[in-house]
């Protein structure tokens, strides 16, 4: 019997010393904040200095004191974001434990998000939560700023701040290259798929006060009857056309998104004619205990050097291989 | 040599003779289970081989798939593995302690103590393991306690095994006899004294392999923790890499396959721990 009790304590013994092990783990990014604060002052002097002495704690200084930039970004999608599955993390790293390092994902929001870091003079990190949770706002504080392809609407704008956009999308229809159809009025009356929380699935329902965006970016009107099937992401969509379901013809996403499908061999054709576009940018929590007006101060005078030096289309045409940037008119 | 010959020659008495018979009966019942297994593993590999394959005047085809993007993620979704454990040790550790202290609230005469083990094991019980996973990671913050997606994750397995097991801890207290508790009181044991080395000891044993069960159960229902994104595990490696390059189908089947693996093993741990257990019986 007592070799029983001892068996099970035992169990429940190593199972709380793995719980423990685990601990240090997650609080690391606290324990180092502390070596950090000896240099604290010289980082902090330039922005906290002439930022009026507001009761909140500064969002600007706070990542320069822990000397990394924890930025959200979906890693669903190659290749705004996708993890580098041959990366391996960094022995010195900074980041916290669930968060990924600069070498464990990469693409063009990754390395507009990196430019953000660099430009501060601290490690980029990268949280990875589900999209919903990222557009939902009231983040906890677990992390900083989202760079992560992000179109403006104005119901986002009622729980998150934007910067100014740092790359302009439109949204275009793709059906399965077998379908038939060949413009989007002639999709009227049938089924069409969207991710789920997305601009692309607001457009479908027709529902313009969930898009959000200002008439003259609206190039196309939704087809007439139409059934909406939204599924957990865009990349759901292709992937059930391409395994020969018939649930829905076409899908609404990013052309670069459609693109991307058909670099990938998809039997999927993209319709001619965007039908909006969108203007991605940074975001902010607007329910953050910290102060954001600074940080994000200085994502907009980042993004528009890049803009103004040619660095993002550079970036854009690495990624995307086009050019993409460019607001359209 | 003579004694070989000897013991070989001697004619076997009608007892042996039935007990053979009863052996081989049972090898080759357990042979033809093996062969059959064997039949079954090569259907499914066949069905995923992408191989036509032609049965009388009937042509089946087999599901494509790319065994080079298997090839090239695996050691990144097998690296899931190790979180997808520690994930699972954690929480059924938590689920012990729960089971054990709502069984023993269950047990009680205490009206707020049988409350308050009836409430929570309601609770838990009728709402989603999904949901209290997002409750957990969404709503706690509100009340200034910020949980990472781990520890979310830990604290709603563990509440939810916790809510179930606690109905085998209890058919484990109750199964050792009124005679034991009444035993351990005539020797002057107090009632603490009495659970703690005459009930409770008893009451594990009855209680430890069912609790094997429920851990490799949880061991797949931690894929559930991936949802909130902050958990690196199996289920959330094999998804991501999927969608991004447009896998979805073969970066599950390898996570299945882990899965699948992971249970066999754990099941084989289970049955060594259930005959060790046995042995006790008398």
């Amino acid at each position: 019997m007592k070799k029983l009790l001892t068996l099970a304590s035992l169990l429940v013994l190593a199972s709380l010393v793995l719980a423990a092990c685990g601990t240090p783990a997650t609080e690391a990014p606290a324990a180092t904040e502390a070596p950090a604060a000896t240099e604290a002052p010289a980082a902090t002097e330039a922005p906290a200095a002439t930022e009026a002495p507001v009761m909140e704690k500064d969002m600007l200084a706070a990542v320069l004191e822990r000397g990394y930039i924890l930025v959200s970004t979906d890693p669903n999608y190659e290749p705004q974001s996708f993890l580098n599955t041959e990366g391996t993390r960094p022995a010195d790293t900074k980041c916290p434990s669930d968060a990924l390092t600069n070498a464990e994902i990469q693409g063009f929001d990754v390395d507009a998000a990196t430019a953000i870091g660099d430009a501060l003079g601290v490690e980029t990190c990268f949280a990875t939560p589900s999209w919903d949770l990222i557009t939902a706002g009231s983040w906890s504080d677990k992390w900083d700023v989202s760079v992560g392809s992000m179109t403006i609407n104005t119901s986002r704008q009622q729980v998150l701040d934007f910067s100014v956009p740092y790359y302009y999308t439109p949204a275009v229809i793709a059906v399965a290259a077998d379908s038939g159809f060949d413009t989007i009025e002639s999709l009227a009356g049938q089924a069409l798929c969207a991710g789920v929380s997305t601009t692309y699935e607001a457009w479908l329902n027709n529902d313009m006060e969930a898009l959000g965006l200002p008439d003259s970016s609206i190039y196309a009107a939704v087809p007439e009857g139409i059934t909406v099937v939204p599924l957990e992401t865009d990349q759901e969509c292709a992937q059930s056309i391409a395994s020969g379901r018939k649930d829905f013809v076409g899908y609404v996403t990013s052309e670069t998104v459609v693109d991307a499908n058909l670099a990938a061999g998809l039997p999927v054709k993209k319709l001619e004619g965007a039908v909006y576009s969108e203007d991605l940018a940074a975001a902010f929590d607007k329910s953050s205990t910290l102060d954001t007006a600074s940080l994000l101060a200085k994502v907009d005078e980042v993004f528009t050097a890049m803009h103004a030096d040619g660095t993002l289309s550079e970036l854009s045409n690495k990624w995307f291989g086009m050019d993409i940037t460019q607001a359209p008119n | 040599m003579s004694f070989f010959s000897k013991t070989q020659n001697a004619p076997k008495s009608q007892a042996e003779l039935l007990y053979d018979i009863q052996v081989r009966k049972e090898r080759r019942f357990r042979a033809n289970v093996g062969l059959s297994w064997l039949i079954l593993v090569f259907i499914l590999v066949m069905a995923f081989s992408g191989q036509e394959v032609t049965i009388g005047s009937k042509t089946f085809s087999g599901i494509q798939i790319d065994t080079e993007f298997m090839r090239k993620n695996l050691t990144f979704i097998a690296g899931g593995l190790g979180e997808t454990i520690r994930i699972s040790l954690m929480s059924i550790a938590l689920a012990m302690i729960l089971a054990l202290l709502a069984a023993l609230g269950r047990l009680s005469t205490v009206p707020p103590i049988y409350a308050l083990s009836t409430f929570y094991v309601s609770l838990i019980r009728g709402t989603p393991l999904y949901l209290q996973i997002f409750f957990f990671f969404l709503a706690l913050p509100q009340l200034g306690i910020i949980l990472s997606g781990l520890w979310a994750g830990v604290l709603a397995l563990g509440l939810n095994y916790g809510a179930y097991m606690s109905e085998i801890f209890r058919a484990g207290l109750s199964s050792v006899g009124k005679g034991q508790r009444e035993a351990a009181m005539a020797i002057g044991m107090t009632p603490a004294q009495t659970m703690r080395r005459v009930i409770l000891p008893q009451a594990l044993r009855f209680a430890i392999p069912p609790v094997g069960n429920e851990f490799i159960a949880m061991t797949k229902d931690s894929a559930l923790v991936s949802a909130t994104g902050f958990v690196h595990e199996l289920m959330w490696r094999s998804t991501k890499v999927g969608r991004a390059q447009f896998h979805n189908l073969e970066a599950l089947i390898m996570a299945a396959m882990f899965y699948w693996v992971m249970t066999l093993l754990l099941t084989y741990i289970q049955s060594i721990i259930e005959t060790r257990l046995a042995r006790g019986d008398r």
